[in-house]
């Protein structure tokens, strides 16, 4: 099974004096694997050492079997989405994933062809065309996605990829995500909020500190967090309209207006219906903005498993 | 390397390569590769618009103005070649003597005789061209030389070759070329390439066009003269100049982009370095790019006369190499840095935070 596996082995990497992990292993088998970490915890380090983009101070990496020091083969079976909002602001997305496919050694044709399905994959059809200047955060977000997906790779690594995503099109991403999944491929994605990953994720490793704070006992830990309701903030035009719906919900407790009467407090027992129950109001209108959890139970949560603050 | 190989470093040279060529930074390295170009055009202007006044107030035929001999009558010369295009007199008083001077000019369309009369005799007699096309080409070998490969050349390879990494790190796309499946020492050939196409059509196109300019409004025969004997072979020779200069820069400046936080002060320690080369001992001269490059024009600009004495006894330029041997060394020279660049695009990583 190692040949399919991404193998961190004692990795160290330093920036000068200061630490960006410290003495990682991991063995990271196919499907969805969440990176869960607050800021600075060397999320986004790890995910640029699998990739290359870096090299260890210490231990090895093998991605499927190659070293990220063999970009040529690495790249061909790794696509990865950064967290820098940097396309290149002068082309259009189309131009962008397309001039990338081509160094694939792919024909014009051929890299227009998968550009095209590329952006279509991640919503961006109509935008294609587009200088990616003009494009929200969202929409880079997305372009960088579509970067990542574009050549079919067997690795996805996809660094805060929900981040900025409207609640429809995270839906349909995560839906992409878990068919990546089902085809056996790895999709490793970061975030700092762990209710935003952790029902869609195979495997949940927590990070703190440049280290591995908690990894496979996370199940146990999620049950005992599924126990205690979450709260989650929604933003929505008409509010109101969503708050009564959801107080429907038999596993929404609570539900609270804020005062401009666009805002929403959720306590849910359940995330996993209360996130399907969203997004199927979410798909009959109402103008919802924004879903976020409340972090006050991450930081419960790090507490009960680093025994003390995220820093 | 394989095609698959090539065909990537090529794909990816054509795609920097165009953002070079449009580049808003690039303005100002068109500028420095049109300056002479508009130096010399200036002065063709200048020359045409000397000629056309003259012109406008009478030509002569050349015949007509040799046949002036010493010691004619004013008088006589102006009954014969007519009306002067230009025509000035003056009071001259030296110690006893007391003189009424008239100078007086003609014009046969391209020299200028230059007559002056003292109380009505001819006194003396000169004759210059309007454009001399000996000293223009004297005076371009120096602009070329001293302003177009030590500072133009120079400058512009700096601009868009430290972009090439150094640029792409500090605006943070560097990443996407890293995320290509594509080994460092392509991607690092490829961006080569870019550089090189770029610089070297704009140089290249630059020295053409200014040597072109330089010819601009000299008298047809001579030109014509000068194209059959010496013309292709110096265009010729300015323009691979510019490029190998290209070349030679643009490994280096891509190198310093890899190796070095900023480019500022290893490119001030360069331009010393490359400047002051016929004054370093005839070993350290070889490590340089002008010292190659010079070596291929086809006219030694004439040594400056204002140098300091003491400059004068230092400066000793190593015999010139031979062309074969000024390109051979040059591609050396560029060989080995880009050798040590391809070492260190292999540890290159990206480290947008702190800068
Ligand atoms: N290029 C860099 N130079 C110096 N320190 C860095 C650099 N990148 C990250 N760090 C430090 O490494 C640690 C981990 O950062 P990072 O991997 O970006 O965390 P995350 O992605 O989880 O927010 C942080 O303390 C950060 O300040
Ligand atoms: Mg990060």
């Amino acid at each position: 099974m190692n040949g399919a596996e991404v193998i961190l082995e004692d990795v160290s990497k330093f920036y000068g004096e200061v630490l960006g992990v410290n003495r990682v292993s991991l063995h990271i088998p196919p499907g969805i694997t969440s990176l869960v970490g607050p800021n600075g915890s060397g999320k986004t380090t790890l995910m640029n050492l699998m990739a290359g983009l870096i090299h260890p101070d210490r231990g090895s990496i093998r991605v499927r079997g190659i070293s990220p020091r063999d970009p040529e083969r690495l790249m061909r079976i790794t696509g990865y989405a950064t967290q820098y909002d940097a396309a290149p602001r002068s082309m259009t997305g189309f131009e962008f994933i397309s001039s990338l496919l081509a160094l694939h050694g792919h024909s014009r044709s051929r890299s227009a062809q998968l550009a095209v399905q590329a952006l279509e994959r991640v919503g961006l059809s109509d935008a294609a065309h587009r200088k990616v200047a003009g494009y929200s955060k969202g929409m880079r977000q997305r372009v960088r996605l579509a970067q990542a997906i574009a050549h079919d790779p067997e690795v996805l690594i996809l660094d805060e990829p929900l981040n900025g995503l409207d609640p429809l099109v995270r839906a349909e991403t995560i839906e992409m995500f878990r068919g990546e999944a089902a085809r056996g491929r790895h999709v490793i994605l970061s975030s700092h909020v762990l209710q935003e990953v952790d029902i869609i994720s195979d495997q949940v490793i927590l990070i703190a500190n440049g280290m591995i704070a908690a990894e496979g006992e996370i199940r146990s830990v999620r049950e005992e967090m599924h126990e205690h309701p979450s709260q989650f903030l929604v933003r929505a035009r008409e509010a109101s309209r969503v708050a009564s719906l959801l107080f429907l919900q038999d596993h929404v407790t609570e539900v609270r207006l804020s005062e401009d009467r666009q805002g929403l407090l959720v306590l849910t027992r359940s995330r996993e219906a209360f996130s399907q129950a969203l997004a199927s109001i979410a798909l009959d209108g109402y103008g919802i903005e924004s879903v976020a959890p409340v972090d006050e139970n991450v930081d419960a949560l790090y507490k009960y498993l680093i025994g003390g603050e995220p820093s | 390397m394989t095609p698959l190989r090539l065909r990537q470093a090529l794909t990816l040279a054509w795609l920097e390569a165009r953002r070079a060529f449009l580049s808003r930074r690039s303005f100002w390295v068109y500028l420095l590769a049109l300056f002479p170009a508009f130096v010399f055009f200036m002065h063709g202007i200048s020359v045409k618009i000397q000629r056309d006044r003259l012109s406008s107030r009478g030509v002569i035929s050349a015949a007509l103005m040799d046949s002036v001999r010493e010691s004619e009558t004013e008088a006589a010369v102006i009954a014969r070649l007519g009306k002067p295009v230009n025509d000035f007199a003056f009071d001259r008083r030296a110690k006893q003597d007391r003189a009424l001077v008239r100078r007086v000019n003609y014009f046969d369309g391209s020299r200028i005789l230059v007559l002056t009369f003292a109380n009505g005799v001819l006194e003396s007699k000169r004759v210059r061209t309007l454009v001399n096309l000996e000293e223009d080409r004297a005076v371009f070998a120096m602009v070329f030389q001293n302003f177009y490969l030590r500072l133009a050349v120079f400058f512009g390879c700096l601009g868009i070759f430290v972009n090439l990494f150094r640029g792409k790190m500090m605006d943070k796309t560097l990443h996407f070329w890293l995320l290509a499946p594509m080994r460092r020492e392509v991607l690092l050939g490829g961006k080569y390439l870019a550089g090189l196409l770029a610089a070297s059509l704009i140089f290249g196109l630059g020295a053409l066009l200014s040597f072109r300019l330089m010819l601009w409004e000299k008298p047809p025969a001579e030109l014509a003269l000068f194209w059959q004997q010496h013309g292709p072979a110096h265009a010729f020779a300015y323009t691979a100049a510019a490029v190998l200069a290209c070349v030679g820069y643009g490994s280096v400046f891509l190198a310093t982009g890899l190796l070095l936080r900023n480019p500022i002060i290893p490119a001030a320690v360069l331009l010393l370095w490359e400047g002051a080369n016929p004054f370093l001992p005839s070993m350290l001269q070889k490590l340089s790019v002008i010292y190659y490059v010079q070596a291929l024009c086809p006219v030694a600009p004439p040594p400056d006369p204002n140098m300091p004495a003491i400059m004068q006894f230092l400066f000793s330029p190593a015999n010139p190499p031979s062309r074969l041997l000024a390109v051979t060394g040059l591609l050396l020279v560029t060989a080995l840095v880009l050798w040590l660049a391809a070492r260190a695009v292999r540890k290159i990583e990206i480290n947008y935070s702190t800068d």
